[in-house]
């Protein structure tokens, strides 16, 4: 009996002093939110005193509304397909003229052939479907080589050898030299004449001609930069992992060496479920990180390619669209809850012991 | 715990985390208002950029006028080089409606578009100052009849060339259509190749997908004959065959007497291929004329700056550019503003800055000043530039010209990039404008 009011009183005094930390998280947190939410309902302009109105949900509609229609080929006077004489294929009409206008203009995002019918995939908003395919993609191949690189340094850094202390500070130099300064040198590096060193670099082993422009051309530009944060954040999942690895006890992996397990194994079998927590919540944090990357997109691309952040940036601050802007904030919020969800499904939960 | 010490706890707990969340709230530049207030001194925040001389001469000036007027404290904020993130920039301080900076250098594609946050100049006296300058510009600073600008320098584009190189291929002028520059420039590029300079290339100019691609292609676009985009009554005449041969002629250089690379050029990148020797032809604004003859440049004494080559309509064309000085509405001191920005576009503050920085005024008699002619030689030719020159249609689409412009260097860029044609992107380009405005 005792114990129950005791636990009740400290109960009541918890919750008292969470209370002013939950007020401030309501000031700073949900109410910049909400407003969010409620201009993205809008047709607010940004540095404008133009009257809002609200339109409801034709903000989302622009940027979502997506159409799949086929094209017909052209046939020239004698009733023969027409081939494009540059690459051999056949000449299709051109979208423009069959895709809607009212009352959002469908514009083209792709094209591709289907059992020899051909079909246009466009939208009302392409540079937003392409900024979330783009982000996605670096994202997915960011995060896998950033876990198998900080893994395989994660392992190494465990082990005792000298000069470790010392590696270990080098190591972490990527991930504290600000953003804006790294992409800056990273631009240098990448630059399209032979002030470049990856050119230099790549003319000396006849990769390239010496003046590749690698962030302007649209095959190269996402790996380039995916480069850039792969260099930026290995250390920073390594060094998750190695916080991971270090609450293994060496005594394991004394007793699979006696029983002749290999390193493979050892690696595997033990290592891997031991540390799977960790690994957890690293790739949960990377991930939404990486969802979410504004930064690098801003200073390397501008306005050449878009993440789903800078889009709306650019949506803001170049076309004063604050409404715009912020459904696609809106929308991008939802992306990222929907990946959440699909991590505690594929993990379980964190902390569950399998 | 007793229910008034848990009380006391509450409170100097929320009071800790209140102080600390709305004491670092609402920090701008005015924090160190104190200070001022005890000296006595008004602060005035002016906005320069890092591009070429600008930051230096605008502190030069600020700094006279301090001489002049010690009740004046005259700060300079250091913004972006690039003109869209300056845009950007701006654009917060307006929607806040702050009052940090008094003073903003704006590109002259801008008053239609911020014209509501600008203060008007003409009741604090603009009208002696006016009169001396460029009747055009004046206008184009002039929103539904109020003057929010006053013209700082102007700027049109030009050719850069080397004359030693000239000299060396057997060239006897300058390259009078984009046809002849490009003879030129593979000529020279093939030559220098051949004498060991691997990194030598023909033409350099601003390919990168920003605002200044839009004037490099309208160049392009209005020396061939195809319009200015949207024309002053509102028409957009870009769908036409002229534009269309333009900007595929443009693609055809990339690659051949262009670099790859200048898709990712903006006015720094070229300028250092130019000034480490490392082109024939630059197309740039005259800001690198005083860069290129400083000591230790490789090209000092050994280039020269012309008009730009003609093409089909028989005419050269310049894009118009130029910054102006305009005060903020949002300022604490509208009238101390309004002044020193008289000073800094005045008759000395701009012959200061041709002489020291090749920046053109835009007060016509100083184009005939003796001194201003010794160092910069070429201002002599700039009227005549100035009868070729081509407005960007800032004042037609405004307030959308920001969104127009991205929609036209977006699709020059493509072309350039070779993912689709001349005409398709004219196309584009004709109704994507015409879903703006």
């Amino acid at each position: 009996m005792q114990n129950h009011i005791l636990q009740k009183k400290e109960q009541k005094l918890a919750i008292l002093l969470l209370f002013p930390s939950f007020l401030i998280l309501l000031l700073v947190a949900v109410y910049p939110l909400f407003t969010v939410f409620q201009t993205s309902i809008t047709n607010k302009t940004f540095a404008s005193s133009s009257q809002i109105s609200y339109i409801g949900l034709d903000n989302y509609t622009k940027l979502l509304a997506l159409k799949i229609v086929e094209l017909d080929p052209v046939f020239d006077e004698e009733g023969n397909p027409e081939i494009n004489e540059l690459t051999g294929k056949r000449v299709y009409e051109n979208p423009t003229k069959v895709l809607p206008r009212k009352p959002n203009r469908y514009k083209e995002i792709s094209q591709f052939d289907i059992f020899g019918h051909h079909f246009v995939f466009a939208g009302t908003d392409p540079d937003f479907i392409l900024s979330v395919k783009d982000t996605v993609f670096f994202t997915l191949l960011s995060v896998f080589f950033e876990t198998i690189f900080g893994m395989a340094i994660a392992l190494i850094m465990v082990q005792n050898f000298p000069g470790r202390g010392g590696l270990r500070v080098a190591m972490l130099v990527p991930w504290a030299i600000p953003t804006a300064v790294s992409s800056r040198m990273w631009e240098w590096m990448f630059a399209s004449t032979r002030v470049g060193i990856i050119n230099v670099i790549g003319q000396f082993l006849r990769w390239t001609n010496g003046q590749f422009s690698f962030l302007t051309t649209p095959s190269t530009q996402l790996l380039s930069i995916i480069v850039i944060d792969i260099w930026k954040t290995t250390p920073f999942m390594a060094l998750l992992l190695m916080a991971g690895l270090q609450t293994i006890p060496p005594s394991i992996y004394e007793a699979a060496e006696i029983d002749g397990c290999s390193a493979f194994h050892r690696f595997w079998k033990i290592t891997l479920p031991l540390v799977k927590n960790t690994l957890v919540v690293a790739l949960i944090f990377r991930t939404l990180d990486s969802l979410r990357v504004f930064d690098l997109f801003q200073i390397v691309f501008g306005q050449k390619r878009y993440s789903m952040s800078s889009f709306s940036y650019y949506q803001l601050i170049n076309n004063k669209a604050m409404g715009y802007s912020s459904a696609s904030s809106v929308l991008i919020f939802i992306i990222i809850l929907l990946f959440i969800v699909l991590y505690s499904r594929i993990s379980g939960g964190i902390g569950d012991e399998k | 715990m007793k229910l008034f010490t848990k009380f006391l706890f509450f409170s100097f707990v929320l009071g800790c985390i209140s102080l600390s969340v709305f004491a670092t709230g609402t920090t701008e530049k005015k924090s160190t208002m104190s200070e001022s207030q005890n000296t006595n001194k008004i602060q005035l925040v002016v906005t320069a950029s890092t591009a070429g001389q600008e930051l230096e001469l605008i502190t030069e000036g600020c700094q006279k006028y301090m001489q002049e007027h010690p009740n004046i404290d005259a700060k300079i904020l250091t913004v972006p080089s690039d003109s869209t993130d300056r845009l950007g920039l701006f654009m917060q301080y307006f929607e806040t409606q702050s009052n940090a900076v008094d003073i903003f250098l704006i590109d002259g594609i801008w008053p239609g578009d911020i014209a509501e946050h600008l203060l008007p100049l003409g009741p604090y006296g603009a009208e002696k100052y006016t009169k001396d300058m460029f009747p055009s510009m004046i206008q184009n600073d002039t929103v539904n009849g109020k003057l929010l600008a006053m013209p700082a320098y102007t700027d049109a584009g030009v050719l850069y060339y080397r004359t030693d190189l000239m000299k060396k291929y057997g060239f006897t002028q300058p390259p009078q259509t984009w046809a002849e520059l490009k003879t030129m420039a593979e000529t020279v590029q093939k030559g220098e190749r051949a004498a060991g300079n691997q990194d030598f290339w023909g033409f350099v100019w601003q390919g990168n997908a920003y605002e200044g691609l839009t004037c490099d292609a309208l160049e392009w676009i209005y020396s061939e004959g195809g319009g200015s985009i949207v024309e002053s009554d509102g028409t957009i005449s870009i769908d036409n065959t002229h534009a269309a041969k333009a900007l595929d002629r443009a693609a055809s250089w990339i690659n051949t007497i262009c670099p790859e690379g200048v898709l990712g050029y903006t006015e720094e990148e070229s300028r250092a291929i130019f000034q480490a020797g490392n082109a024939m032809f630059m197309r740039n604004w005259p800001y690198c004329y005083s860069l290129g003859n400083t000591e230790g440049s490789m090209i000092k004494g050994k280039f020269d700056v012309t008009t730009l080559p003609k093409g089909a309509s028989g005419h050269g064309a310049a894009a118009l550019g130029g910054w102006q000085l305009a005060a903020s509405q949002y300022s604490d001191h509208p009238e101390e503003a309004a002044k020193l920005v008289f000073f800094l576009t005045g008759y000395e503050q701009q012959k200061m800055r041709a002489i020291k920085g090749s920046f053109e005024p835009t007060i016509a008699s100083l184009y005939k000043d003796p001194e201003v002619l010794a160092a910069v030689p070429f201002f002599s030719n700039m009227l005549d530039v100035f009868n070729t020159s081509c407005a960007r249609p800032s004042t037609v689409t405004a307030p959308h010209y920001a969104e127009v412009s991205k929609v036209f260097y977006s699709e020059v860029h493509d072309v350039l990039l070779g993912k689709e044609n001349g005409k398709t992107a004219v196309e584009n380009i004709t109704l994507n404008i015409e879903d703006i405005i």
